[in-house]
């Protein structure tokens, strides 16, 4: 296991996660704290997706849309953050933007005047948008590769977009959460929105993108992440 | 009133030797006043024939143009079944009638013209009917509509097809003023409940109650066994050889089970022993629909000799030779029991016949309870309930694909409706506003609505796509999600547990429900298909599975049975229970056990509740005997394990059976009690009910699942249709996603409400639990005990057979944490 930073005994609450030179912070609401660089990293938070839904028929809830921004305004207030990188699909439509409400439209405006927002356009919403920050198709940032979909061959690649889950077994019991997934290459951060489902990281979606014996898997629990042996993994 | 029978039909009687019965002759007599009529009658019994004999009548001279007579009945088959059974009459009179079923597999255009140009008798199902009278014609399709003939009504109207069928009848009734309804039923609790369901849609109309009187009294028994019973477990494998001889001596035999693992198990069980090569076979819910046809065909031509089955064949076509019916495992119910037995004979003066083979020492107390109330004729059968708003929503969208309304008019015709005779104008516009844009308090939706009120006051549906998704979304039957089953070569293993190679990506065994494999660890041995195999693994819709060989299965995938332990017959287990003088009639085994539970403990008494304390190991147990059902008990069982956590108890986990929970954990729970530091009266008090439950709901998966058929039945999710690429597990999760969204915003919205009304009376059958902590309330007896009594036996051994609860699932991801650093540090 060669970067798991191991501090306390027994499980240190803050969970440490290295990649590509950086030490990161794993929150257990599926964003990635990089305190050295005062940045929060979020990916896939679908806003608008429930509301999407309704143009076709379905009438789902709207308030998916809400819950993501108190998700984010807590993180952001916890841990102090400057700066916010989405890494694509934050819309779930090109024009969701647009459809926001008027309360949530001010909540996504106060906060893109507080902390400075960087937007990574994502398979969901390819082209730029009118919410204040600034719209990047991807990022290159201290030796890491920012961007949406994760790929084979680069180095330090952090990406979103497979929206990873894990099941362990556990004497018995079992469990599904999202996840943290990455090797010495490659990091896939869980979907962030609170409307997103996930894929277990078992299924053909993650094949040949990681390099197997270098695997490590962080899931989310209701406090804190989890980091936990490959071995456990089980699908569906 | 004398029914007057027109000559052509009262020759064709007289030609075969016949004479019309009375309970046809009843039905004829009653319609004939202008009356409607609830028949009341064992299965067969020439039912059919007195539910058609007035459309007969009526039909005899040939000048009747369009629909007459709507058949419904819950199950296609039935309504293919009944249009043979009819047409020999019918052809045998020359009478001029024209007979045609409607069911799902009725070709499209052969449906569109029964809507045009509909035949005299039309067969068909609730689903059907709601689908008919959605579409803009209905009105003229049912204008002279005379009959509608409702099959097995007993068996609609406790389910939410039965809300839909009501919400259907009361349309007709206003489209055809001068319908009349003839409902077919088996016996029940209370036919004055079913009679008033009939008679809500035409209030001022006569509704009779008739009664098919006679009928030779059926004949129960429980068998008599050599073997040592066992004393938990759901398997009845001691009785396999007992069960062949039986089988051998009679002609054809029905074994009823609850659940499907249990029919598997005896299947299997039987061929084992199948020295003969009888020819029996399996039915049950997961065999493909060719199979249970091809099972059904042979059985129908009497060449079976048995058919192990589950609640399957509850319902269906009758079966002429079957002289025997035995129920394996619990009887659950006395109505149900008669129900079942009524499969057998159809002969009216010779009496059915009936075997009960309990599986443990507590279903032996629960057969004696089911002989006993059966020969009393004492039903306990479900009352039918409130409507659910979710089918309401589904009906007010149908309404509206039909023509536009008007908010009142829909209403007065909706409390038409039994299930919905009390729903109240407010919640009647709640639904409606649901069904509109969503119902939220946040309007968010008004441009997307899919009814708009329009100047005239009237909801019209706002674009033609909104018929085209009710019509893909109708019905209220919801299938699990599923997954193919499939069997590979074993993987990781060691050898000697497996029969060798087998093909990967070999051949698919079936079809079973996803959330099952969710509680299985890999290695885990369960039975399938009539063999048992190993869990290897799952990826998207399919589980691995290798063949094993194991002796017993790990799972049982018991899962529940469907239908918990009557109310009725649980007050009658506690009767015998308390009532040593009683316990002569039962087999010495049982006697013997009760006997030194009254010596070791104490018994439970009929109007208090037990709690025995001991420890056991480095655990502690409490095990209670509420009788109440599992579900009840799961239920109870999370609850009571929330509360232990708040009172210092540490509790580690619970396991509940039909007859008891047993809850375990690390502290000293007899000396907690003995100190006063743990009332139990506080414990098992009521107000359990209220923020304990409320903060268990948020998070409970039962809630979630009632939810998603809520949400589906409403048409808030789309149905999962064949060759769309959403995937069961997709639309299983997104109504998650949508439970926990909505039950943190809008915790009082009108679907959430519909969740928690099935959820108490279903998955977590809070209803139950609550009449019983109220009747137990001050009326706790405690003892703690040096070790474990004889009457906590069977539940203690079903720890680690049955799905254990316990403390939140995330001591899963802690422990592998641990193990994780345990590795990292070389610990």
């Amino acid at each position: 296991m060669n970067s798991v930073a191991v501090q306390a005994d027994p499980i240190p609450d803050t969970v440490l996660l290295r990649f590509a030179g950086h030490n990161f912070e794993p929150l257990p609401s599926g964003a990635l704290f990089w305190r050295a660089r005062e940045t929060l990293l979020v990916a896939d938070l679908h806003l608008e997706k429930m509301a999407s839904f309704a143009r076709r028929g379905q009438m789902l809830p709207p308030y998916d849309t809400a819950m993501t921004l108190t998700r984010l305004e807590t993180d952001l207030r916890r841990t102090g953050a400057k700066r916010l990188i989405a890494l694509g699909d934050s819309f779930h439509r090109p024009d969701s933007a647009g459809l926001l409400t008027p309360a949530d439209r001010m909540r996504l405006d106060s906060m893109t005047d507080a902390v400075e927002c960087i937007w990574l356009s994502g398979n969901h919403d390819p082209v730029p948008h009118a919410i204040g920050g600034t719209c990047l198709p991807e990022l290159e940032l201290e030796g890491l590769f920012l961007t949406h979909e994760p790929k084979k061959g680069q180095t330090g690649l952090v990406a979103g977009h497979l929206h990873p889950a894990a099941r362990i077994a556990m004497d018995g019991r079992t469990t599904r959460k999202p996840c943290f997934v990455h090797d010495s290459r490659l990091l896939i951060l869980p979907a962030y929105g609170s409307s997103t489902g996930a894929l277990n990281i078992l299924s053909q979606a993650f094949f040949g993108l990681f390099h197997w014996p270098a695997l490590e898997v962080t899931m989310l629990g209701s406090d804190r992440a989890y980091p936990v042996p490959v071995k456990r993994l089980v699908g569906g | 009133m004398t029914p007057s029978l027109p000559p052509v039909i009262a020759d064709w009687f007289a030609s075969r030797g016949w004479a019309p019965r009375q309970h046809q002759l009843d039905v004829l007599g009653s319609y004939q006043s202008g009356a409607s009529q609830l028949l009341i009658a064992p299965t067969g019994a020439g039912k059919t024939l007195a539910g058609f004999l007035p459309t007969l009548t009526d039909l005899v001279d040939g000048d009747f143009e369009g629909l007459h007579t709507l058949y419904i009945s819950p199950l296609k088959a039935l309504a293919v079944d009944v249009e043979r059974n009819l047409s020999t009459p019918i052809s045998e009179m020359r009478l001029p009638i024209r007979v045609e079923a409607r069911t799902g597999d009725t070709p499209a255009s052969k449906r569109a013209r029964q809507r045009v140009k509909p035949p005299h008798v039309l067969l068909t199902t609730p689903e059907q009917l709601a689908l008919l009278i959605s579409h803009p014609q209905a009105e003229l399709m049912f204008a002279t509509l005379r009959r509608v003939v409702l099959d097995e009504l007993h068996a609609l109207v406790t389910s939410k097809r039965g809300d839909l069928l009501s919400l259907g009848l009361a349309r007709l009734a206003r489209l055809a003023p001068d319908m009349r309804i003839t409902a077919l039923s088996a016996t029940v609790a209370r036919p004055d409940l079913l009679r008033d369901w009939i008679a809500q849609p035409h209030p001022g109309r006569e509704t009779d109650l008739l009664h098919m009187v006679g009928g030779a009294p059926p004949e129960l028994s429980i068998l008599e066994t050599e073997e040592r019973l066992p004393w938990a477990g759901h398997s009845a494998v001691y009785a396999h050889r007992e069960l062949y001889e039986t089988i051998k001596r009679h002609k054809t035999t029905l074994l009823f089970v609850n659940t499907r693992s249990q029919a598997e198990l005896l299947f299997q069980g039987l061929w084992n022993i199948n020295d003969e090569m009888l020819p029996i076979a399996l039915h049950h819910g997961s065999l493909s629909v060719e199979q249970r046809r091809k099972v059904e065909a042979a059985m129908g031509s009497g060449k079976l000799k048995a058919v192990v089955c589950t609640s399957t064949l509850d319902l269906g076509i009758d079966w002429g030779d079957v002289d025997l019916v035995v129920q394996v495992g619990a009887p659950k119910g006395s109505s149900r029991m008669l129900q079942r037995i009524g499969r057998a004979n159809h002969r009216l003066d010779e009496p059915s016949r009936a075997l009960l083979v309990p599986s443990n020492r507590f279903e032996v107390l629960e057969c004696e309870a089911a002989v006993e109330a059966v020969s009393e004729g004492h039903q306990d059968s479900e009352d039918p309930q409130p409507g659910g708003y979710d089918v309401l929503a589904q009906h007010v969208l149908g309404m509206a694909c039909a023509d536009a309304f008007l908010a009142e008019d829909l209403y007065a015709e909706v409390i038409r409706a039994w299930p919905y005779r009390d729903l109240s104008r407010e919640k009647f516009d709640k639904v409606l506003d649901f069904v509109a844009t969503g119902g939220y308090a946040l309007r968010a939706y008004e441009r997307y609505a899919r009814l708009r009120q329009m100047e005239d006051g009237k909801w019209r549906i706002s674009h033609p796509a909104v018929a085209q998704q009710y019509r893909l979304n109708i019905g209220t039957i919801i299938e699990e999600p599923m997954v193919r089953v499939r069997l590979v070569r074993a993987r990781g293993q060691k050898s000697g547990r497996t029969t060798g190679p087998i093909g990967a990506g070999g051949r698919v065994l079936g079809e079973m429900e996803e959330y099952f494999f969710g509680t299985l660890a890999i290695g885990d041995t369960f039975m399938f298909g009539g063999e048992i195999v190993a869990f290897e693994g799952m990826k998207e819709n399919e589980a691995f599975v290798s063949r094993a060989f194991a002796k017993d299965p790990k799972i049982p995938s018991y899962m529940g049975g469907k239908f918990p332990l009557s109310t009725y017959l649980a007050e009658r287990v506690r009767r015998i229970m308390d009532s040593p003088d009683e316990w002569g009639a039962m087999p010495d085994q049982v006697a013997d056990w009760l006997r030194l539970q009254r010596d070791l403990s104490v018994l439970p008494r009929r109007d208090s509740l037990l709690v025995e304390t001991f420890p056991r190991g480095s655990t502690n147990f409490m095990v209670c005997y509420p009788f109440e059902g599992r579900l009840a008990h799961q239920t109870l069982g999370m609850l009571l394990t929330r509360r232990l956590e708040r009172m210092r108890a540490r509790p580690l986990g619970f396991v509940a059976s039909e007859y008891a929970l047993a809850v375990w954990g690390l502290g000293d729970l007899s000396g907690l009690i003995r100190t006063g530091r743990l009332s139990l009266d506080e414990l098992f008090d009521e107000d359990m009910l209220g923020d304990d439950l409320e903060s268990w709901l948020d998070e409970s998966a039962l809630m979630k699942r009632t939810f998603r058929n809520c949400a589906i039945i409403a048409g808030l999710i789309e149905r999962r249709h064949p060759g769309k690429e959403k995937s069961g597990r997709q639309i299983t999760m997104s109504s998650d996603i949508i439970y926990d969204v909505l039950y943190q915003h809008e915790p009082d919205h009108i679907l959430i409400e519909a969740t928690r009304r099935d959820a108490a009376r279903g998955l977590l059958d809070i209803e139950r639990l609550g009449h019983m902590l109220s009747r137990i309330r001050h009326h706790i007896v405690h003892k703690p005990l040096p070790q474990v009594s004889p009457l906590a036996v069977p539940i203690l051994l079903d720890i680690g057979k049955e799905p254990v609860f316990g403390e939140a699932r995330e001591s899963a991801m802690a422990d592998a944490a641990e193990e994780l650093l345990r590795e990292a540090t070389g610990g």
